[in-house]
Order: C-alpha cells, then structure tokens, then sequence
C-alpha cells in the first residue's frame, strides 16, 4: 500500500520535485504549506518560485534559469473544465515573465505520480528526459530523440517505454534550436506555445518530461466537493450556458470566433494593418466543420469539448492531420498573413505543432517580414530567393521550416520580431507589431478598446491570455451588469470606448489569476464567462479545507498577492510604465476600415485608472511598499527597495 | 418499477461519440472511493489522441461469465436487482484469475488495495451514464440495445435512399 501523503490541505499531493540537469541530482521536497495558502498553485507557485530563485543577473537561456511545470489543486479532480497545467520561466523572447498554459492530460497525470510541481534547473552535458513512474524518477539518455519532431518524439518514448499510455510534454526541433518562440507540445496536438519556454527546454538539453502516475487526488469534504462539482458541471453543459458553450465552442471549436471577430472589425489582418479581412468565411468555422474536421477531442475532465482534429485529404498538403488550426493560429498564419488557403493554414499548423513552435508568434514573424517585404526593407535576395508577397502559402510553410531549423533568413525570424527588427534595421521596428517583446496575439486594440490596456499591462507581453475581456466583446451584457452594476453596462458594453475598462481590465486578470493558479480553462471563465469569484469561493474550501477561501475578500488578496509578485518580478528585471504600451499601429495608425474605422486606442486614460485601481504609481508604474505590504508581500518591497526600484 | 425488482439494463457504448475527456473514469473512481483516480476506475477510456479515436471499455455483463466461472471462491456472483456481477470482497483472495479469463478486460486490478474491482452498475444507476456529456454510454433496456445501432444505420441508408430517388 501506498502512503498517504501528510500535507494539511487536500487536493495537494504536499510534494514537489527539484531536478538539477547538472549534477542529475532529483530531490523530493515537502510543499510548504504557507505555498499553497498563499499562492493557491499553478502561476501562483510559480511567481513564488521565480522571484525567490531567478534574479535579474540570470539569462533566460542560461543554467541558472528556471523551468517549472506546475498544477494546482484543481488538477486531477472532477471539475469542468479543469485539468490544465502550467510552465513558467524567465521568457527568451521578452526576458520577463514566461508562462504558458496547457490542457491534455499531461498535467492530471503529474498529480497521479506524486507531485504538484517539478522545478529544473542546471543543464544536462546530454540531451535527456524525465522519467516519472510514480515514486521512481530518473533522468534518461535522450541522445537518440535529437532533432525528432514532437509526434516521433513522443511515440518514441512510448514504444522505449513499453506504455502507450505515457503522457509525455515534450520540444521538437525548434526548442533544440532555441528559436525564442519554441513551444511545449503535450499530448500531440495541446501546446504551452507562448513566451518561447520550448527554447528554455532546449537550452537545459531536456527534450521531455515523460509521466505516469497511478495516485489518487483527495479533496478535503468528499460529499461537498461533489456537490459543488456537479453544480458547476450542471451549469456549464446544461440550460443557457450549456447552449452557449456548445453552439460555439462546442460545434466550431475556437475557429468560431473568425466570423464573430470579424464582424466587430477585430480580426488581425495583414499584420494587424487593418481588423476585418474580406476572405474570412474562407478559412472560416464553417468550411473547417465540413470539409476538415475529422474528430472532436476533449481536454481533461472537460465537458466543453472545443478540440478537433483536421485532414486534409488531397491537394498540395494531402495527409496532412494534425489538433486544430484554433482561432490564433487561423489568425496568425491566415488572415493576419492575407492568406485565405484554409488548407496552407491546417498545413502549417501541423508544422508548427510537429517542430514546437508557437504558431501566433511564427505568424506574426512572418506577416512582420512580408510587410517588410512589401516595403522594400527585406529583398528577394535577404529572404533566401523566397517570394514574400502576401498571402502566398508557400512562403510561409518555406518559413516555418526555416525558421525551426534557423537557416538563412530563418535564423534571425527565429529570434522574434523585436530582435528581427533590430538586426535588419532600416526602419523595420515600424512593422513589429509587439509588446514587451512577445508579438501581438489576435486581437486589436482600435477595435475593442479595452484589449489595448489589456495588451499593455499583461504580465508575459502582448497577449490576451491574462486579462482579457469577452464580456463586451462577445455580448455578455447580463453578466457586466451583475459584476458592475447596471449604471456601467452600457459604457462597458460600448466595443470602442474607454470607460470602466481599466476596472473591468483589472477584475478579469485578478480573476484569471485565480483561474491560473486552481488551473481551470478561459473556456468557461473567460469565454463565456460562466464562473465568477463566487463560484470559486464555493468550491475552495471542499477542495483543500481552507475555510478561508470561501470569503472573497481573501480570494481576491490571494488574486491580487499574485499579479502583485508577477509585477514586481518584471519591475526587478528593469521593466517600469515606459513598457506598458502598444505599438504605435494602434495608436498612432486609425484602422482603415471596419466598424471601428478611423479609430485610434487612446490608452493613457485606461492605464492611469489601471494604476490607480492596483495602488501602483502612476508616474513610473512601480508599485509602493504600502500596496506591497498590503498583500503580505513586505520582503519583496525590501529587496526592490535595496535596487532602488521602489517609487 | 415494482418495489425493489429493477429491469434489466446494459450499458451501452457508442466510441463515435466519446471524445476521451475521461469523466466517466473521474465520477466512477469518486462513487466506489471517494478519491479521484482514473487507475482505480471500473471503466477506462483507451484513448489515442493523434487519431482523436476514444473507445470506452467497461464490463459487458456477460451472460456467461466467464469470469464468475474462473473465480475459485465463488466471490464473483449477479446481481439480482441489476444483474450486475460483482465481487465479494470477503470472498475475494485477489488471484486475479477474472482477470485472465475476461475476453474483454473488464476486471482489473485497484492499485491502491491491489484488490480486483470491476463495474457493478452502481447499483443502477451508473455514474458514467449520468455524467458523460456526450452519451457515449448509455444505460438501455436488452430490446432498446439493437435498435440503437440499427437506427444509426437505418440513418444512413434512409440518406442513401433520399440522395438516389433525388427527393
């Protein structure tokens, strides 16, 4: 018989992993228990971790860098829809905060063997990978998976192994080549694809983490756990959300959002020149459901089921199958390239997934060198003899593979497009659409006005992931009143105003951090936002057996203690209110065309309540020791005090 | 229904319909051990996720159990209310031998107790059932179980026929 962990709160298995790839020594530590009170789990264990272990004299690439694979309490449990997991370091392509998220069934099966989180460190002389098969854990020869794509690597290690039911996470070519925007592939087709973590894998020489786990996860009061779980189960696959839920993301999958961004004027198009894109029903969720899809697929303990598969059966990209293309990849490789060839966008797709790139930032890398292209500051010659006028598909798979393999032109696309920007210069820095050095995902800011401080204020980069708002964006306008009160919810529904963003901003990103840490979906917190604080206050204390979480107060302190660290770590690393801005194309360039032509995002105004609503200060963006101290987070304040980072 | 006398009913799986999202091995494992853990589940999603195809196995029920005739101990004995097989856990030594003569694998071993366990209809009403959010396993009566697959063909040829006469 197995022993029964001895961690207080439940839902834990109480023990995390350190592994060092340079002396190859695994440690099996205790979790400490004020971690999970303080910092819940997931992105909150992580922005624990990283502030205590990586300074700002540590390079993402280097060995001293860290690599952590988190779950939270959540993870493993019946919960709809939970079972995500995340991965967090110091980012290649920003140099901040990294963190990316991932469904699959990796992340449950890591709670199964023992363990809520695994720290690396170091890096291995050899290629290696992880093995985890409960209690035993080893490192393993990986000599023999160099150069293989995630789909060979991953059936490799199950056939070493014997088991065809490993969960493996693991990097392909391009996080072995270190491209700054190198992904995690779980599962096959699930991907941590944002903030280049695949490169930080590469760079510690570790090609996978191969898991297998036959533990149990425990909640704290068995029969209000359940309660609580069917309540939520019940909520989000039956009545109006379960309709909701299941005519968009449930029929079309994330592909659904193409025409309904299109419509509000939203929809990246030719490197975020312009928000609607005339082609959009050609590489629309229509086309995809009838002509692709092959078969729907499901995440974790997830009722929603927005996954697919998709074959191409004939043409130039016959037998190409591969999981999605989802709505940022549709974005990023079609439209965001002008390319309207569904079947072009399915094919990259499924070489991104294979070599482990992230497809928003390879997308947008290319847009950002085909606009250069068009401006005469990259030539035919520069781009290796490759024709890059817009849209055309075969530059773009040419790239891909290029850029995996980081050859010609590819090896400085590899770097992301701030880094791209400044090598081939001439001005090209107008053309890279990006936010603290991450390219920007599928949204515009011209558009939805609250995307802009959305973008400008994330944590890890341009991106929607941390805080943004569908509640107006997709027409919520029941929920905005009920969180914000009916005098509010005209001004928040408006698509193109800027008032109350920063406070509707600011309650979507403490209630993803919340998200991120217990580790649920956005699909069903985000889009459609069917959970709210309260729900979550309800299912806390069951889970784990702190009764304190079922206040909201302290919810929402935990919320806050999280965003605040995640801040103060890019704070330590240099960063102040002069990086959180937008690209001049959303500011300064009004969308041409679209309901929201002639607009501009004027986001002075947002950003200053977004400051004033965290307590930061509004002149430099630091955050002030009383607002530091206010979420027990003293020792931070000292430590920026004595780097002169305090305001 | 008469007092305590339930119909006879199956569970039936359509994997055309299951989408591997594994709750039905979630509930199972909480309704027989008040944990989650899929390993310790009656019923397992055998999944591969690079084709999207999930087929879910549990017991059939067997009329002929082959499994009640291999066990030495006479622990694997029906249900009467739900003509469920179950498994004596006084009567059970674990020799595991249900396991071998199953065809279909529907015993299996607990990892926690290393006990064999194996589905019992929870009684009848079958957890998986309630909450698969595809009802890729239903809980029918014996004449409903072949008119479920018929009609799914009936379907098909019903298109079949509309396409040729052109209606």
């Amino acid at each position: 018989m197995k022993v029964t962990s001895m961690f207080s709160y439940k839902g834990y298995k109480g023990t995390y992993l350190r592994v060092n790839l340079s002396t190859s020594r695994i440690q099996k530590n205790a979790l400490p228990e004020s971690l999970a009170r303080d910092y819940l789990g997931g992105t909150g264990f992580c922005a624990k971790v990283l502030w205590d272990e990586v300074g700002p004299g540590i390079g993402s690439l280097e060995p001293e860098n860290r690599l952590i694979f988190a779950t939270g309490p959540l993870t493993g449990a019946f919960f709809t829809p939970a079972g995500r997991f995340v991965i967090a370091a110091k980012s290649p392509l920003t140099g901040i905060w990294g963190e990316s998220h991932s469904g699959g069934n990796w992340g449950p099966e890591l709670k199964y063997a023992g363990y809520d989180f695994i720290i690396f460190q170091g890096k291995s002389e050899k290629l290696v990978y992880l093995y985890i098969d409960d209690e035993c854990v080893e490192l393993r020869e990986a000599g023999h998976l160099w150069g293989k794509d995630t789909r060979e690597t991953i059936k490799s290690i199950r056939d070493e192994l014997s088991d065809d039911t490993i969960e493996v996470a693991c990097i392909g070519p391009a996080g072995e080549n270190m491209v700054r925007y190198g992904c995690i592939m779980v599962d096959f087709y699930r991907a941590a694809g944002r903030t280049g973590l695949g490169a930080v894998m590469g760079s510690k020489n570790l090609k996978a983490v191969a898991v297998h786990g036959t533990g149990s996860v425990e909640v704290a009061d068995p029969e209000r756990y359940m309660e609580v779980a069917d309540y939520a189960f019940k909520k989000i696959t039956t009545g109006a959300w379960g309709e909701v839920c299941e005519s968009s993301l449930g029929m079309y999958g994330t592909p659904n959002l193409v025409s309904a961004v299109n419509a509000i004027g939203r929809l990246p198009t030719k490197n975020h020149w312009t928000g609607v894109f005339e082609a959009a029903e050609k590489i629309g969720p229509d086309i995809l459901r009838e002509n692709y899809r092959i078969a729907r697929e499901s995440c974790f303990t997830c009722g929603i089921q927005c996954k697919y598969i998709s074959h191409v059966k004939r043409g130039p990209y016959k037998d190409t199958i591969t999981g999605g293309p989802e709505f940022e990849t549709i974005m990023a490789l079609g439209s965001n390239c002008l390319n309207d060839d569904i079947e072009a966008i399915i094919h990259a797709n499924q070489l991104c997934n294979l070599y482990g790139i992230d497809t928003i930032s390879c997308g947008k890398t290319i847009s950002f060198a085909m606009e250069c292209y068009e401006n005469k500051i990259l030539s035919k010659e520069d781009a290796d003899g490759v024709d890059l006028t817009w849209g055309n598909p075969e530059a773009i798979t040419t790239l891909i593979h290029k850029i995996a393999k980081r050859e010609g032109l590819g090896n400085i696309l590899a770097e992301g497009v701030k880094r791209a920007a400044e090598v081939i210069g001439k001005g090209a820095e107008r053309y890279a659409i990006h936010g603290k050095g991450m390219e920007v995902s599928g949204q515009d800011s011209r558009a939805q006005k609250s995307v802009g401080l959305t973008h400008a204020i994330s944590c890890r980069g341009a991106d929607h992931l941390r805080a943004l708002s569908s509640l107006e964006e997709l027409g919520f306008g029941k929920t905005i009143e009920k969180r914000f009160g009916k005098e509010k919810a005209t001004d928040i529904q408006d698509l193109l105003s800027t008032t109350y963003k920063a406070q509707v901003v600011k309650d979507v990103e403490d209630l993803y951090a919340i998200v991120d840490s217990l580790l649920i979906c956005k699909y069903g917190t985000m889009w459609p936002p069917v959970y709210y604080f309260d729900d979550l206050a309800i299912l806390i204390p069951p889970l784990t057996g702190m009764k304190e979480y079922g206040d909201l107060k302290y919810l929402r302190l935990t919320a806050e203690r999280i965003c605040n660290l995640r801040r103060a770590f890019n704070i330590r690393e240099g960063m102040t209110r002069k990086d959180d801005v937008l690209h001049p194309r959303f500011t300064k360039e009004p969308m041409p065309s679209g309901p929201a032509k002639g607009h501009v995002c004027h986001l002075e105004s947002m950003l200053h309540e977004y400051y004033e609503l965290r307590e930061w200060d509004k002149a430099t963006g630091l955050i002030p020791r009383r607002t530091l101290e206010k979420f027990g987070l003293g020792h931070v304040a000292d430590q920026l005090e004595s780097m002169e980072k305090l305001p | 229904m008469d007092g305590e006398r339930v119909i006879r009913k199956f569970l039936v799986i359509d994997p055309e319909k299951c989408t591997g999202c594994r709750i039905c091995e979630l509930v199972c494992s909480f309704h027989h051990t008040k944990e989650f853990n899929p390993k310790r589940a009656r019923i397992a999603v055998l999944r591969n996720e690079e084709t999207g195809i999930n087929i879910p196995m549990v017991c059939q029920q067997c009329e002929v159990p082959l499994c009640q005739e291999a066990c030495p101990t006479g622990a694997t004995h029906r249900d009467e209310k739900t003509g469920a097989l179950l498994i004596d856990e006084e009567k059970c030594i674990g020799c595991r031998m249900c396991i071998y003569a199953c065809p279909f694998g529907g015993p299996s071993i607990d990892p926690l107790t290393m006990m064999t366990i194996k589905c019992d209809l929870c009684g009848g009403e079958p957890r998986c059932v309630e909450y698969c959010p595809r009802r890729a396993v239903e809980y029918l009566k014996a004449d409903k179980v072949g008119i479920m697959r018929k009609k799914i063909s009936a379907g098909k040829v019903s298109k079949m026929i509309t396409i040729a006469l052109g209606v």
